[in-house]
């Protein structure tokens, strides 16, 4: 039986529950973690005001139900155990984390699983900007791990990641993997302007436009039956992402950039492919 | 005067300015200021601090660090991974909160130097055009007394008066611009090397009689000129000078010729264990310390005085106006990079770096500072400094400060670092220690002197009642780190470690007379040249900030 964290009401100012993780809570009774001290707006309050909180968190899994849109940075910083969310979740869910899993049963706002560091995060609806990117300032984005969404995600998706594997069911907006270092992002919807912009090496796949918003700085390099792909869509379906044929090894175009940065990464596009 | 009287009772006080090495005495505050003990002897004092085994010293005085803006906030704004990666400095109830990383926010710039010891600290680079963006920001940094330094080596009018030989103008035109900027002292910043930057890539001074185009005039010119004119104002710092080619290798030969090209000139050489390698242009092997030759110098040389600017291992951050310096940094570390132009006046190079003691180079770097305390025969001579937050933060002072008392602790780090610097570097035969004493001198007692400031730096009757009270430790570190008290213009600011009163501190800056004449014609170049306007440019300190003009 999990820990259950049961919304009390609606919140007002925004809630932060960085540090409130499985590892941690694992051997404290319901009365202690009643008592953990998290910030809402600029004030101390106790878990237990905001949340109705029974179960046992003895296995390392904890759930959370209710609107949580408000309530960010969700299962930041975890290192083992799983999150489930019956409900949508705020900003920086998963940010920094370095295993174990969250499941959302909902959307996910801005900055989801931003440089985590391994470990799952898998979104049954929709995520918002710089999900798996690097924070402001820092070199890198997300080095390892996976983040699955099944809908839609904003703008910056991957920005400067290092490695591990984004999959979109839906679209993405501007810039999916600006100045990717190295890694994965699969969008199986439309991307927005410049995908790829400025990456470095990295592979990015968009199956669901024709043609794809490339910079003039990609360079079409031929029409190939990508394999490894039926790799990833095996990892994928283990995963429990919806199965995807786009992934069957068809012949997809690839085109390599960005040349105004190394230029070693690839982008590949449906048959009759992209702008360059 | 106000005859509530502060004692400080039978303290260990080390006041070299005076002459006092270790006595235990009574120190008599009032009115902000050290005072002679009461004659009547029924006289109270209003509060007595016990002092009995503690070491009392004067307050810390930093004369070269860089705390406020524009180069300091855009480092903030650029490099927020590393605000973001230290532990935040929360609120109190008498404090606010704030960042900390390489750069840290005002406040805690402030607090910091406070719970160190340190009631006086300068920025030592200021563009005149940023000169009310700077104080308005020091009226933001509590706990010291402060003040900045102006940049003139690449100022268009600075140079014109040097090409067409008009000294007398140089003299009003400087007297003039640290007036309307509300410095406090003059900086050259690789004098004219900073122009040919940018004027056009890759330009820079290679040497003191490189022409800088369209102004005819030499680094060496410059050099010479300003510190002519500094002593001729008689101003009480003189030309503080970042010499041409920083960080290059073989650059000791310009810093040489910088001193002689002072020409008995009074002159402070700062951060000058950057400017102090031997080796040549691609040869890392070659690359080693020129600090004997240098030193040798400087002893000989009563008209010159140093500050370190300290390499310590870690992250920090490069600001500085010298914009080719910038641009080498970030091509060497392949980091981001700021740069800018300011007008008339002076540029800006801006990297995040990281001194690693795995590489020789920094290794280097670090032996070179320390070779310099302990080459440097008079300790009134040379300061110590990080060049905060450049070489490393003013935070490791402390670390420094037992690197240079102990010779133990510093053989056990120098022993870690590779192997050339552990063969070659002089750093292996100095057994010289610090005294208590002579720690006072090169952190309070000796900037207080080259700054000029009378008031500051020692303990006599008169002089401001800045004072840090230390509890002798097992090593120099840990007694340094944390001060037991530490008094600012006679109230207690910081006691064990906790802010007690964040009072505001002044800003000092001169305000020198000069020939009015020349003011028609300084402003007619400024109207044909600057974005602003003539009347827009001077500082009003009185509406800004408490402020004292010290000459
Ligand atoms: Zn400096």
């Amino acid at each position: 039986m999990p820990l259950i964290f049961r919304l009390a009401s609606a919140i007002g100012s925004p809630v932060r529950l960085g540090g409130i993780t499985p590892d941690r809570l694992r051997d404290m009774s319901l009365v202690e973690i009643a008592r953990l001290e998290v910030l809402q707006g600029n004030v101390s309050v106790a878990l237990g005001d905001l949340f109705r909180v029974s179960g046992d968190g003895a296995d390392g899994r904890l759930t959370f139900e209710g609107d949580l849109a408000g309530v960010h940075e969700i299962g930041r910083g975890m290192t083992g155990g799983e999150i489930v969310v019956r409900g949508s979740a705020g900003r920086h869910v998963g940010g920094g984390m370095t295993g174990g899993a969250i499941h959302i049963h909902g959307d996910a706002g801005d900055w989801l699983g931003c440089e985590m560091k391994g470990g799952l995060i898998h979104v049954r609806g929709s995520a918002g900007d710089h999900t798996g990117a690097a924070y402001a300032g820092s070199r890198r984005g997300m080095t390892e791990g996976t983040i699955l969404i099944e809908g839609s995600v904003g703008s910056h998706l991957g920005a400067s990641m290092r490695r591990g594997l984004v999959a979109v069911g839906g679209d993405c907006r501007d810039v999916a993997g600006l100045e990717m270092i190295a890694g994965s992002i699969l969008v199986f919807g439309a991307c927005g302007r410049a995908p790829g912009a400025g990456m470095r090496r990295g592979t990015i796949g968009v199956f669901g436009m024709s043609p794809v918003p490339l910079l003039p700085t990609f360079r079409a390099a031929g029409r190939f039956r990508p394999l490894f792909l039926r790799l990833i869509r095996r990892d994928l379906e283990r995963l429990g992402f919806p199965p995807r044929d786009e992934l069957s090894g068809e012949e997809l175009v690839l085109y390599h950039g960005d040349l105004v940065g190394l230029g070693k990464g690839e982008v590949w596009c449906r048959e009759d492919g992209g702008t360059p | 005067m106000s005859s509530d009287f502060i004692k400080i009772l039978g303290g260990t006080v080390h006041d070299p300015a005076n002459g006092i090495d270790g006595e235990v005495r009574d120190l008599w505050l009032a009115g902000g200021k050290v005072v002679a003990a009461p004659t009547d002897p029924s006289v109270q004092a209003v509060r007595v601090i016990d002092a009995r085994g503690l070491v009392v010293m004067p307050g810390g005085v930093d004369m070269h660090c860089h705390i406020v803006g524009s180069k300091v906030n855009t480092a903030r704004i650029m490099c927020p991974e590393r605000s973001r990666e230290a532990a935040p400095v929360a609120r109190t109830a008498t404090t606010r909160s704030g960042t900390m990383g390489s750069v840290p926010s005002s406040f805690a710039t402030g607090y910091r130097y406070a719970g160190l010891g340190y009631t006086t600290a300068f920025d030592a680079a200021i563009a005149p055009l940023a000169a009310r963006h700077a104080h308005l920001e020091l009226a933001d940094t509590p706990c010291v007394d402060r003040g900045f330094y102006t940049l003139v080596g690449n100022n268009h009018y600075v140079m014109r008066s040097i090409q067409k030989g008009e000294p007398e103008k140089l003299k009003s035109f400087i007297a003039w611009l640290l007036g309307a900027a509300g410095a406090y002292a003059t900086k050259l910043v690789n004098p004219g090397g900073v122009e040919l930057w940018k004027q056009g890539r890759d330009g820079n001074a290679r040497d003191l009689d490189t022409t800088v185009d369209g102004f005819g005039v030499t680094p060496g010119q410059i050099i010479g000129s300003v510190a002519r004119a500094v002593d001729e104002l008689r101003l009480p710092h003189p030309v503080h000078v970042h010499c041409n080619n920083l960080g290059l290798p073989g650059n000791w030969t310009t810093t040489l010729e910088t001193m002689k090209r002072l020409d008995g000139h009074r002159g402070h050489l700062t951060h000058i264990q950057f400017h102090s390698y031997a080796g040549g242009d691609g040869d890392e092997d070659t690359f080693g310390s020129k600090v004997a030759p240098l030193a040798e110098y400087v002893n000989a040389h009563p008209n010159l005085t140093v500050d370190v600017g300290q390499v310590v291992f870690g992250r920090t951050m490069s600001m500085t106006a010298d914009g080719p310096v910038g641009h080498y940094l970030s091509r060497l570390q392949g980091s981001k990079w700021y740069s800018s132009d300011i007008e008339q006046e002076a540029g800006c190079g801006i990297v995040p770096i990281e001194y690693k003691n795995t590489s020789a180079v920094h290794a280097w770097q670090w032996a070179i500072g320390l070779e310099w305390y302990l080459m440097v025969d008079d300790p009134w001579r040379v300061t110590m400094s990080t060049d905060h937050p450049n070489g490393g933060s003013f935070l490791a002072y402390p670390q420094i400060i037992r690197l240079l008392m102990d010779r133990t602790f510093r053989q056990n780090v120098f022993q870690a670092l590779p192997a050339p610097v552990r063969e070659k570097s002089a750093l292996k035969d100095l057994d010289r220690e610090y005294t208590l004493n002579e720690i006072a001198i090169i952190t309070r007692a000796g900037p207080a002197r080259m700054l000029g400031l009378k008031d500051k730096g020692h303990l006599g009757v008169g002089a401001d009642a800045d004072i840090t009270i230390y509890a002798p430790a097992s090593d120099a570190e840990t007694m340094f780190q944390m001060p037991r008290h530490v008094i600012k213009a006679g109230r207690l600011l910081v006691e064990d470690g906790e802010i007690r009163e964040p009072l505001m501190g002044k800003t000092l800056h001169v305000a020198p007379d000069y020939d009015r004449e020349v003011e028609a014609d300084i402003q007619a170049w400024f109207e044909d040249s600057y974005s602003i306007r003539w009347r827009n440019y001077p500082v009003d300190l009185k509406a800004q900030t408490e402020a004292e003009v010290v000459a």
